[in-house]
């Protein structure tokens, strides 16, 4: 499975935020998609999942153009959205929001979905019978990422998971990522903390003013002195 | 699952419902058999109105689904007989449902409020405008099965709450729950959970117009007269909203015990202090809104979700 995003350009009402941007992610392979606030990063991953119409180029699943498809059918595809801000439905309970995740994505596949995601978050299992709005900001987190792991995806959009996290639950979020990858998961991860996200990630995509300005495996991400300068300060 | 705990309550009602009419109530037998009418049938109209509220829409038009039914019954009773004219007024106000739902479903929240709003007045208008309803002067209706059984408008009724209850119950108990919980709460997240978000709204807003519409029928059969501003009326449409925010928003047991409070002490304030009833079930309104926000069946100590 293989997620391509060709010369994309979209925008809301005039404003354009996206001029021409062109990305891969593949199955099993930690993506990392960095830039500050308002490169364009969520309207990025809004527009491939298909919340937004995209204004020129294509978003593409295996070489097919998911132009025509509604983001309800996207997601039946294999494509995971964990959206910006967690967006947790915080009147259920933890559990009500993982079964939310399979129920229309893989429904037949529930149990398998519960001893997946709390093998990988022991701590939601001990907060199921909690409600959402209950739990803390890095466990959110973590069940916003489960719940989209309910629906078995094969490409995971995770929108800014370490936001208004403390250091160490940032880190634990996004090593999580990274088991998640372990699975077999394609994963094209926002992020503002460039650090963390070069860490665990294979690869890098650099984005300002919605134009890709940088790209390459992490590690040498890291070493650009543009990146450890604007991103780093060192 | 959730909303079993109340099961055995809703049934108790509606068992006391169906035995109405043959507890010894002496000389209140008649109104208290009004009354119970009256209470059915609203109670199914507002149940009708939390069915679409789950997705997270505001009508203002069951009203005039209401009315859509109520003509559509009278206007075909005489010709087909009652049960198959109730069907057709059903299906009728589920066609408007279907007009109203492909063209506004877009909309959300009080958008749609509004237009659900203005498609109630354009009815009411041609209601009043077409050559065949009577128009201003009104629609004479037959008592259903020639008025062979005195009961018949009280057990109609109560079949209207029956199914209305059953596609609560249903809609509480299926995924269907879920997806109507998710759109209502963000249909973004919805959407890229796999919801197909605007087919549940139809859906939603499809089953309770043909409840509304139902009632509606029913509705005429009883007065045996129907005017547009009655049929139409914003006030029932209201209504349908005051009894489900009443008893309790989202569920089966909230609109359920909130019709049978509410309509009950309308009908017995009506009767015990004539004109002023308005102000005490005002106040009553108010009340209940400031200090149980999650309706009456919040005193039971359940969330909602």
């Amino acid at each position: 499975m293989r997620l391509e995003v060709q010369n994309l350009e979209t925008g809301y009402g005039k404003a354009q935020v996206l001029f021409g941007l062109d990305l891969v992610v593949g199955e099993g392979e930690l993506v990392a998609l960095l830039g500050a606030n308002g490169a364009g990063k969520t309207t990025l991953l809004r527009t491939i999942s298909g919340l937004i119409p995209p204004w020129r180029g294509k978003v593409l699943w295996d070489g097919e153009d998911l132009r025509r498809f509604s983001p309800a059918r996207r997601a039946r595809l294999g494509l995971g959205h964990v959206p910006e801000g967690r967006q947790l439905f915080p009147l259920m309970t933890v559990e009500e929001n993982l079964r939310l995740g399979a129920a229309f994505l893989a429904p037949e596949r529930e149990r398998e979905g519960f001893e997946r995601v709390f093998a990988l978050f022991p701590r939601l299992y001990e907060r199921k019978r909690q409600l959402a709005g209950t739990l803390s900001g890095g466990e959110q987190q973590m069940l916003a990422i489960a719940r989209a792991l309910m629906g078995f995806p094969k490409i995971l959009l995770v929108d800014e998971p370490s936001l208004g996290l403390a250091p160490r639950l940032a880190e634990e979020v996004l090593l999580s990522l990274k088991r998640v990858v372990e699975e077999g998961v394609g994963v094209l991860l926002v992020e503002q903390n460039v650090a963390l996200s070069l860490e665990v990630a294979a690869r890098a995509y650099v984005v300002e003013h919605g134009r890709i300005v940088l790209q390459g495996l992490a590690h040498a991400v890291l070493e650009d002195p543009r990146v450890r300068e604007a991103y780093l300060s060192l | 699952m959730k909303g079993f705990g109340h099961f055995p309550l809703i049934l108790l009602s509606l068992v006391l419902f169906a035995l109405l009419p043959f507890l010894p109530f002496g000389v209140w037998q008649a109104f208290l058999l009004d009354v119970g009418f009256f209470v059915l049938l609203f109670t199914a109209l507002a149940l009708s109105w939390d069915l679409v509220a789950r997705t997270g829409q505001l009508s203002l038009a069951h009203g005039a689904f209401f009315g859509l039914g109520a003509y559509s019954a009278g206007l075909l009773a005489p010709q087909l007989g009652t049960l198959p004219a109730l069907l057709l007024g059903a299906l009728t106000a589920g066609a408007g449902a279907l007009v109203l739902g492909s063209v506004t479903l877009r909309l959300h929240g009080l958008y749609f409020a509004i237009a659900s709003l203005a498609f109630s007045e354009v009815l009411r208008t041609l209601a009043l405008k077409l050559p065949f309803t009577g128009g201003p002067i009104g629609l004479p209706v037959p008592p259903p099965f020639a008025g062979a059984w005195p009961l018949a408008t009280y057990y109609l009724s109560f079949g209207v709450l029956l199914l209305a209850t059953a596609l609560s119950l249903w809609a509480e108990r299926s995924p269907f729950r879920l997806a109507q919980a998710a759109t209502r709460q963000s249909e973004a997240v919805a959407r890229v959970l796999g919801v197909r978000v605007v087919q549940v709204k139809l859906w939603s807003l499809l089953l309770g117009s043909l409840v509304a519409g139902l009632a509606g029928g029913v509705y005429g059969m009883k007065t045996l007269f129907l005017s547009p501003y009655d049929a139409f009326s914003l006030g029932r449409a209201v209504e349908a909203l005051v009894i489900p925010i009443f008893g309790g928003l989202y569920t089966t047991l909230g609109p359920l015990v909130g019709g049978v409070v509410l309509v009950s002490l309308e009908q017995a304030l009506r009767l015990w202090i004539k004109e002023g009833y308005l102000v005490v079930y005002g106040a009553i309104l108010i009340l209940v809104i400031l200090f149980l926000p999650r309706g009456l069946v919040g005193i039971l100590g359940r969330r909602r979700g």
